[in-house]
């Protein structure tokens, strides 16, 4: 009896809902014939068998979450392993080599009778694991040797059909590689570091009659996509450090790396560097034409016959986006707030049309950026701030003095730098193009000012290094200069991080809009009296909801809820305040 | 572009990839200098590959046909081989060619440096000159067009001339008794068939289970079976597991996956088991070029290696190694250092095998399509039912569409017959111009000619073929 088990999906893939099984018990199945659809989280597969003979059991369901390794069905097995068994008893084999297997008919394929009567003793498959040892199976196209990067099994080591054995890391990338026999493992004849060609001996198992699962199917997905190239350079560079090229480095031929001749359809995909894309329906001078025009042939749309793309789709396509980028260019705000046509108002009654320049256009420029380039969440939190007012009271007169009035914008801005010397990441903007992340060394804060002429933005420099009165002032005066309209553009620039007070109107939240390329904004509103549930027993506190937008890009959720407590915590700890100034 | 004028670029290897690119790279206004051992531009394709083949081939085709022609009632003579004359035939072909290129890279003024090239950097190459000086230039550009050489086999390396690879076979020193041919590609059974026809008694050995690995299998049968008349013996899944010297001949042990083994001794031995690209330059290491697969250069599709200054083209970077692919990569990286935004990425590269009969396909193949699981519909004419093929006594031919079974696109053909090389450029037209089977079964083609053969594979599709009753599917 053969089991046939979820064979390596790719990278990261452990496990995926069974869709469709479209096997039943009796059925025959064959290697490489699809058994079943699957989906990961990344696509339905359709997975095919590795095994062959008489479905007998089938241990899963539609519906069923289907791990890596999970037996799927269990087909009967004696006369199911053809080839490899045979091969199995006999001696081994002549080396399996890369091109032996890259040309090896898949056992999928058809062969004409007359073909079969012409070659009436060829195998349909060689064994690729023959006589109780366990071969490097073929790996991909064009791929006949690695790096054994690690061994996972060693003598006495039982394995199984689709346990990956080991590692190997090939100039694509490096491979967990499924052992395709099942036994104990006898003698291990490789060691990490070696390089490692297509049907070399990894292992012999105990017992020649250990059993010998087919060969695994080509589209078995095995490859482990991750990108090792560098790793492939270091090495050529390692060799030529050494003074060698890659050839001298390498084995000299041998018959095992002889390449398959002729073997141009498998290559037709990899010729010169081309990636395999399927043949575009497009004539040569077509296709030129694209490149010329910086049109990607295959996003074009082909009217002919077939779907083939004439020189005028090409032309249309490329016009398409011309235009689209003109008008992107010619109205800036496009994409913001470009909107569809807009009725017309006057249908319903008599309407005023006023210009929008000036503060208003900039808001909704700058506010339509910021929410169309940050993903927003407002979190919110509430401030017990009782005894803070009495701090207030306290300090209200010496900031009088000086010329200022405190408030809690005042306070608030003492707390917020505290905050952001904590939570530096409150303190930044992204660079997505470096794709870096810029930590401002200084803390400024812009604080919304709302005048007649709309809403305005000064900010006050280095915060932190203010004490309260001194902010109470400056915030004093940048407030009076906003509703004088004597704010210069310099005093609006610059900010890391804003605050916005609508507690003066009114509410009990709201979710502010980030002051891109700011990362965050804290908005205040109109604190209360509540009952708080404090030993025991209600009792009324002053309390001040806060409201904090972020980036979420950068911050995540749980570190925006600690650096709102944080504030919310400084709000209620005066005194840790006073003693800082 | 203008400013071509002040490109200064070398080409390294004069075949038909480096000819190519530095005649183009002349033609629009570039400096350039090819370098290449020989007297002549050509490099393998003229002095010993394609050219001097295919000279071999014809007379071989002509001998095997005044054999034939007994069944058509003419009777010849045995023929009289003059082995000397024939050699000089073919060297004249190649001598008459090469000297063409010769003129005409004079004539474009493309400054012809005969010698070995190695790298000093990035733009600077030593050349030894095949006069024994040596001089150091630098270039704008430089494009490899280095090619590849024939495979060697340790456990074949015998030091006699019965050992022979494609160039030594090609020599044709004698017309030995008996050849071993190893290695069943299309190298191995051109030049076998040339020997068979002159007279030697060929034997094939090919480890893997058909002849022509990665051609369809129904492309091969029918050269198959007309190869296993004009040889010895075909023998499949086997391989030479040693040679020995015994002075008057080459002892082989032939070694089958069975395990049974047969030991026979050769006049000669060919090794015709693949080919290896020319990567190890010297000097290359002081480049920014890196080799990928196998040994292959890497280049992007603009045929620019890892090192921007050094471009790279033909069998140094990549399969399939053919004289026609070398050339067309010299055009697009030549066009690239112009300026021009260009890309190698062909719909369809025939390839060609010129044997008799010969095999030709192109574009997608069944079995690519059965890996790759795609959806294909395959269409097949036998030449059994060609006029032409009948005038001609050859009706073991067939040609077959690969369509997409949606839009109904050619998306490859495969031919085998005799002319079948000749016919496989139609279908790469069809490919590359997107042509549906209606597009060619609506073409009118010459009557009697093989041609008609592609016309009909389309009518096959539709189940309307004139020569072939089809009753009527489902
Ligand atoms: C027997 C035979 C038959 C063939 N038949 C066909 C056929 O029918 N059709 C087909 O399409 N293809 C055929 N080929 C393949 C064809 O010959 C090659 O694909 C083609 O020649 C590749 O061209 P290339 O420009 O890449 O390099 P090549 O033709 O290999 O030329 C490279 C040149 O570079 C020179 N060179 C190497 N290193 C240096 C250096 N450091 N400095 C200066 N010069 C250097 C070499 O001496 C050589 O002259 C055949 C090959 C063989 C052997």
């Amino acid at each position: 009896m053969i089991e046939f088990k979820l064979p390596e999906l790719g990278e990261n893939i452990e496990q995926g809902d069974l869709v469709r099984l479209m096997v039943a018990p009796g059925a025959t199945v064959n290697t490489g014939q699809s058994v079943m659809e699957l989906e990961t989280d990344k696509a339905v597969v359709e997975v095919p068998s590795s095994v062959s003979g008489t479905v007998q059991e089938i241990r899963v369901k539609e519906g069923d979450k289907i791990k890596v390794g999970q037996v799927i069905f269990t087909v009967d097995g004696a006369e199911a392993k053809a080839p490899a068994a045979t091969a199995a008893a006999a001696a081994p084999a002549p080396a399996a080599t890369p091109s032996e297997q890259k040309s090896v008919p898949t056992p999928a394929r058809k062969e004409t009778a007359s073909e079969q009567k012409a070659q009436p003793t060829a195998p349909s498959e060689p064994a690729t694991s023959g006589g109780g040892e366990f071969k490097l199976p073929e790996l991909g196209e064009n791929i006949s040797q690695g790096d054994l990067v690690r061994l996972m099994v060693s003598a006495g080591t039982k394995v199984s059909e689709g346990q990956p054995v080991m590692e190997l890391e090939t100039d694509k990338a490096v491979v967990e590689v499924p052992s395709s026999v099942t036994g104990m493992v006898k003698d291990v004849k490789v060691k990490e570091g070696e390089k490692i060609k297509v049907g070399q001996v990894i292992f012999t198992l105990e017992g020649a009659a250990a059993a010998v699962a087919p060969a695994r199917p080509r589209n078995a997905p095995v490859e482990h996509v991750s990108g090792q190239h560098g790793a492939r350079l270091a090495f050529q560079a390692a060799i030529r450090a050494e003074g060698k090229t890659e050839e001298q480095a390498l084995p000299p031929d041998q018959p095992q790396q002889v390449p398959a001749q002729f073997s141009m359809p498998a290559q037709l995909g990899k010729v010169a560097g081309t990636e395999h894309r399927q043949a575009i329906p497009a004539a040569p001078h077509v296709r030129r034409l694209a490149r010329e025009l910086g049109v990607d042939i295959y996003e074009v749309k082909g009217s002919g016959p077939g779907g083939r793309i004439s020189e005028e789709n090409v032309k249309a396509y490329a016009k398409s986006l011309l235009s689209a980028a003109t008008s992107a260019a010619a109205t800036p705000r496009a994409g913001h707030f470009a909107q569809p046509q807009l009725p017309d108002f006057g249908k319903w009654g008599d309407i005023e049309r006023v210009s929008m320049r000036g503060v208003r256009r900039k808001t909704a420029e700058h506010l339509a950026e910021a929410w169309n380039t940050i993903p927003h969440v407002t979190q919110h939190d509430r401030a017990d701030i009782t005894e803070l007012e009495q701090l207030r009271a306290r300090f209200a007169p010496k900031a009088e003095e000086a010329g200022g009035k405190m408030t809690v914008t005042a306070i608030a801005l003492k707390v917020c730098a505290a905050a952001l010397k904590v939570f530096p990441q409150f303190n930044a903007s992204i660079d997505i193009e470096k794709e870096e992340i810029v930590y401002k060394q200084y803390i400024s804060i812009g604080v919304a000012a709302d005048t007649d002429r709309g809403l305005l933005v000064p900010v006050i420099r280095d915060v932190d290094k203010k004490n309260i009165v001194e902010l109470a002032v400056e915030l004093s005066q940048l407030s009076k200069k906003a509703r004088e309209k004597k704010l210069a553009s310099g005093d609006m620039e610059g900010g890391t991080f804003t605050i916005t007070n609508l507690g003066g109107i009114g509410g009990v939240g709201f979710t502010p809009i980030v002051n891109y390329p700011e990362v965050a904004i804290l908005g205040l509103s109109r604190s209360r009296i509540e009952p708080e549930w404090i030993n025991g027993k209600f009792e009324p506190r002053l309390i001040l909801p806060l409201s904090l937008s972020y980036d979420h890009r950068l911050i995540d959720g749980a570190d925006a809820a600690r650096f709102l407590r944080w504030i919310a915590e400084a709000f209620e700890q005066p005194f840790l305040l006073s003693v800082q100034g | 572009m203008s400013d071509n004028q002040s490109l200064n670029i070398a080409v390294i290897g004069g075949g038909p990839g480096g000819y190519a690119a530095a005649f183009l790279a002349a033609d629009l206004g570039m400096s350039v200098t090819l370098i290449d051992p020989e007297l002549n531009p050509g490099g393998v394709c003229l002095y010993r590959g394609c050219i001097p083949s295919k000279a071999l081939l014809h007379v071989a085709k002509l001998l095997e046909e005044s054999h034939q022609a007994k069944d058509w009632g003419i009777e010849f003579a045995a023929p009289k081989i003059d082995l000397a004359r024939l050699r000089s035939w073919k060297e004249n072909v190649v001598k008459k060619l090469t000297g063409g290129l010769g003129v005409l890279s004079k004539q474009r003024k493309v400054k012809y440096v005969q010698g070995r090239a190695a790298f000093e950097n990035s733009t600077t190459l030593r050349v030894t000159k095949t006069d024994g000086s040596e001089e150091s230039l630098a270039f704008d550009r430089i494009v490899i067009a280095t090619g590849s050489r024939p495979a060697v086999v340790p456990a074949l390396k015998l030091d006699t001339p019965r050992m022979m690879d494609s160039s030594g076979g090609l020599n044709l020193e004698d017309i030995p008794g008996t050849l071993l041919v190893v290695g069943g590609g299309y190298i191995g059974l051109e030049l076998g068939s040339v020997y068979a026809a002159l007279g030697t008694r060929v034997t094939v050995v090919e480890m893997l289970p058909g002849l022509l690995p990665g051609a369809d299998r129904d492309l091969v049968l029918p050269l198959h079976k007309r190869l296993e008349k004009m040889f010895d013996s075909i023998l499949l899944n086997t391989t030479v597991a040693s040679v020995k010297d015994e002075g008057n001949g080459i002892r082989g042990k032939l070694k089958a996956q069975d395990g049974s083994e047969q030991e026979k001794v050769f006049d000669r031995v060919l090794v015709s088991v693949g080919r290896k690209p020319n990567a190890e330059i010297p000097g290359l290491e002081k480049t920014g070029v890196k080799a990928g697969e196998r040994g292959f250069i890497q280049v992007n599709k603009q045929l620019q290696t890892d090192d921007p200054s050094i471009y790279a083209i033909g069998d140094v970077v990549g399969e399939p190694m053919l004289a026609h692919k070398a050339s067309h990569e010299g055009r697009v990286a030549v066009e690239a250092i112009a300026g021009h935004k260009v890309a190698f990425e062909p719909n369809a590269i025939p390839a060609v095998v010129f044997t008799d009969p010969e095999v030709a396909w192109c574009g997608l193949t069944e079995t690519q399509a059965q890996r790759e699981n795609r959806e294909i519909k395959v269409a097949k004419f036998p030449w059994a039912a060609s006029g032409r093929a009948i005038t001609l006594d050859r009706p073991e031919g067939m040609t077959k569409l690969i369509l997409d079974p949606q839009t109904e696109r050619v998306l490859g053909v495969g031919i085998v017959g005799a002319g079948a090389g000749e016919m496989i450029a139609e279908g790469v037209l069809a490919i590359e111009m997107a042509a549906l089977a209606s597009d060619v079964s609506l073409t009118i083609h010459p009557h009697p000619t093989l041609s008609e053969t592609v016309m009909e594979a389309a009518e096959v599709f539709f189940g309307t073929s004139t020569h072939i009753y089809r009753p009527k599917r489902g």
